[in-house]
């Protein structure tokens, strides 16, 4: 199977599991945590197939198009789902995130998948930094999912507005535990993701800590500490703390914009500067090689 | 009273429903109509005996139903049961008559799969019918009063009304108020475990304490400015009582805020709130008034993390969720109404199936009886092996007809009839008696099927005879 079919697979998942979603407010029969852990489950399994085949294939670049880019973003978005469907069985938050990640699917089979950075080998640090990058920006998001039901919940309890929504969405506290839960999680891995970025970049020797890309992402992670300490320690809650992770995603969006290549020249950070080095000393290795071996 | 409307099979005329309910009959009736469970056995036996071929009683608190199947056409069901529930009961006709309904055939069928369905129910959409249900057939399948016609019935109406709370509405949304205060708790919570504080101790708060609690909230506090009937109502739910004076206390330690009172003026206001929030920390408080006059001040619902519902808000949950019930129920009528009608019209060709059946066991019997007594006679082997050959082709033709006639009439829809004249002809009548309740059902209702209730064949047919039961 080629990755273009296991991409249109994947895809094909999605966007019945976002159909499924969204028809679950009118029909019962769809309201259902397994129907919905079938197709995110079933469109991450071909989608992981597709970016595993795909790095197989290209050997000497990792995620460096504009189409692997966002195919990994739709990725981290339906792993997160699918964490989210098991620690709350909070389907109805596929009505936001399946949609979104089949929008995705769609956007990387049209754009550009041509590799728009330095075809370099894999290194093991980089992937480390891109894949908890990614869902760490994943798990971000789908909190943001999770803060956005809460408020709407929240308003329709207020205003007893007891429509067909209102009836679908789950509890207040369960938004909020999965909020909580996402945050976490999201915090940790993105950690991962910042530190291994700092290591890349100070190879570099570069002061990669002014770097737009840097910063932002610095706020993005500051802003979701905050707010899981503050909930921690009950300083925020209900719909303050919501809104906090809104903020937060928006700065997940911003850092995304910033740090990587959507269709763009190759971004001048300090992680990509040291790729190239590292590509630089690679071609010099292989040239080196290539040599003694004629020589020999 | 319904009278049979279409030009159905037999079971039009011999399948009974007699019965009342809540939309009839008071419960002064009703109570004195109705069957214990452990009398039902019984009943069962008597209805048997006195000429039906199958019957099952369902007697629940909003009605009391004997569907009934007659030996023949002849038998009038209806007032036979009529009799039946005057004589057990002993209670004069004239005083439940005009509350009972009869439903005849297909009527009959459509109006258990709507009872199965909880279609008729008083809550429309309740559960415990369709237990209720199963419990009436569980006992007529005991007691061997349940065969071809009930099984094929009750088996597709429980697989009915799972359908139909399947396609949602009717068990999803909340009918009462009391429900529909434990739907907007939930929505604010996972109400398990939640503290909940009762100001006040109104009739109502009794029923949404006991739906709280059924949903499985934990403790209970009980406030009001009468002592002794805090502690008596706490005792009463399984709560502890406590001091009204110190409210704000309580309603920092709460969850959900339960106000029944008779007081004329707001008990609990913003400030109070306030003061419990600076404890709270952030957690959310769900209240629920259901006094009249409010003793919530509304402006309480503006404050964050505070939600506040009065009877109003309940009875438009409770109302939107029995709307939704309606506009299922009146979806589904027309389908089950169909799916009666296709019932009784697989049951009547199993009936042409089964008299053709009988028809063959029958001669086959006789021809074994035959042979029987000519192989007493000293014959040789090989004269013997002749006359079997020839009775065996005797009884290939004489069989031809009938079956090719009945064949034709159930093509042109006259399959009962026919069948009947099969069984009179034939004096099948005894056979199909000991048959009455070994028919498979499967076909018609699914793999499910009460074995207790299935009786042997009579004889096993050979193979000859299966071949020509299979050609009908």
């Amino acid at each position: 199977m080629s990755v273009e079919t296991l991409s249109l697979l994947s895809l094909a998942c999605f966007a019945f599991g976002a159909v499924a979603a969204i028809m679950a407010f009118r029909v019962e029969a769809l309201r259902s945590s397994l129907l919905q852990f079938g197709a995110a489950g079933f469109g991450m399994l071909f989608k992981t197939a597709a970016i595993g085949m795909a790095c197989n294939e290209s050997r000497t670049h990792f995620f460096n198009s504009p189409s692997e880019m966002v195919g990994l973003l739709a990725w981290s978005l339906g792993f997160s789902y699918l964490v989210a469907l098991l620690i709350a069985a909070a389907r109805s938050l596929g009505a936001l995130i399946m949609p979104l990640v089949t929008v995705l699917g769609v956007v990387a089979l049209f754009v550009s998948k041509e590799s728009v950075g330095i075809d370099i080998p894999a290194q093991r640090l980089f992937a480390i930094h891109v894949l908890s990058a990614f869902l760490g920006y994943g798990l971000f998001l789908t909190a943001c999912g999770a803060s956005l039901l809460y408020l709407e919940q929240a308003r329709l309890l207020k205003r007893k507005m007891f429509g067909l929504i209102f009836r679908d969405l789950p509890s207040l506290e369960r938004l909020e535990r999965l909020e909580m839960v996402c945050s976490w999680l999201g915090l940790v891995i993105f950690s991962v993701a910042m530190v291994t970025g700092a290591i890349m970049a100070s190879e570099s020797g570069r002061p990669f800590w002014l770097e737009l890309k840097f910063l932002s992402a610095q706020v993005t992670w500051l802003v979701f500490l905050v707010m899981v300490i503050g909930r921690a320690l009950r300083r925020l809650s209900g719909r303050t703390a919501a809104k906090c992770v809104l903020a937060g995603a928006a700065l997940v969006l911003i850092t995304l914009a910033l740090g990587h290549p959507f269709g763009r020249p190759q971004a001048a950070s300090s992680v990509n500067f040291s790729l190239r080095t590292h590509a630089a000393i690679h071609a010099e290795r292989k040239l080196k090689f290539t040599l003694q071996r004629s020589s020999a | 009273m319904s009278a049979p409307s279409e030009n159905t099979p037999a079971l039009q005329h011999t399948l009974r429903l007699i019965g009342l309910s809540h939309h009839t009959a008071p419960v002064a009736i009703r109570e004195r109509l109705a069957f214990r469970l452990e009398d039902q056995p019984r009943a069962l036996s008597l209805l048997l005996a006195r000429g039906c071929h199958e019957a099952a009683i369902l007697s629940t608190c909003n009605r009391v139903e004997v569907l009934a199947v007659g030996r023949d056409p002849s038998v009038d069901v209806a007032t036979l049961v009529r009799q039946f529930l005057a004589e057990f009961h002993a209670i004069p006709e004239k005083d439940f008559s005009s509350s009972l309904y009869i439903h005849h055939g297909v009527d009959a069928a459509r109006h258990l799969f709507e009872v199965a369905a909880s279609l008729d129910s008083q809550i429309l959409g309740e559960t415990e019918i369709l237990s209720q249900s199963k419990e009436a057939y569980r006992i007529a399948a005991e007691v061997g009063s349940c065969g071809t016609v009930l099984r094929g019935l009750f088996e597709r109406s429980f697989f009915l009304a799972k359908e139909l709370r399947a396609d949602g509405g009717i068990g999803r949304t909340q009918a009462s108020v009391s429900s529909a205060a434990v739907q907007l708790a939930k929505k604010v919570f996972e109400i398990e475990g939640r503290k909940i504080l009762v100001v006040g101790t109104g009739e109502m708060a009794t029923g949404i304490v006991r739906a709280l609690r059924s949903a499985g909230v934990g403790e209970v506090w009980v406030a009001s400015r009468t002592a002794a009937r805090a502690q008596e109502f706490a005792a009463q739910e399984g709560g502890k009582a406590c001091d009204m004076a110190h409210l704000v206390d309580h309603l920092a330690a709460v969850d959900i805020v339960l106000v029944s009172s008779a007081a004329p003026h707001y008990i609990i206001g913003p400030s109070q709130i306030h003061a419990a929030a600076a404890l709270r920390r952030g957690r959310t408080l769900c209240l629920i008034d259901i006094s009249v006059p409010r003793n919530v001040d509304p402006l309480v619902n503006d404050i964050e993390d505070t939600y506040l519902y009065d009877i109003d808000d309940l009875e438009e949950v409770a109302r939107d969720g029995r709307r939704e019930r309606e506009a299922v129920a009146e979806r589904w009528r027309p389908r089950l109404a169909e799916e009666s009608r296709e019932i009784l019209r697989k049951l009547s060709d199993r009936g042409t199936t089964d008299a053709a059946k009988r028809l063959i066991e029958h001669t086959v019997s006789l021809r074994q009886e035959i042979l029987k007594q000519v192989r007493s006679s000293g014959l040789d082997a090989r004269a013997l092996e002749e006359i079997e050959r020839a009775l065996e082709r005797m009884q290939g033709r004489l069989l031809h007809g009938p079956l090719e006639t009945l064949k034709q009439a159930v093509r042109d829809g006259d399959g009962a009839e026919a069948s009947a004249w099969i069984t009179r002809l034939f004096r099948l009548e005894a056979q199909a008696a000991q048959d009455a309740t070994g028919l498979n059902v499967d076909e018609l209702t699914g793999p499910r099927s009460c074995k207790k209730a299935d009786a042997p064949h009579s004889s096993a047919p050979d193979a000859s005879s299966t071949k020509a039961s299979s050609n009908v």
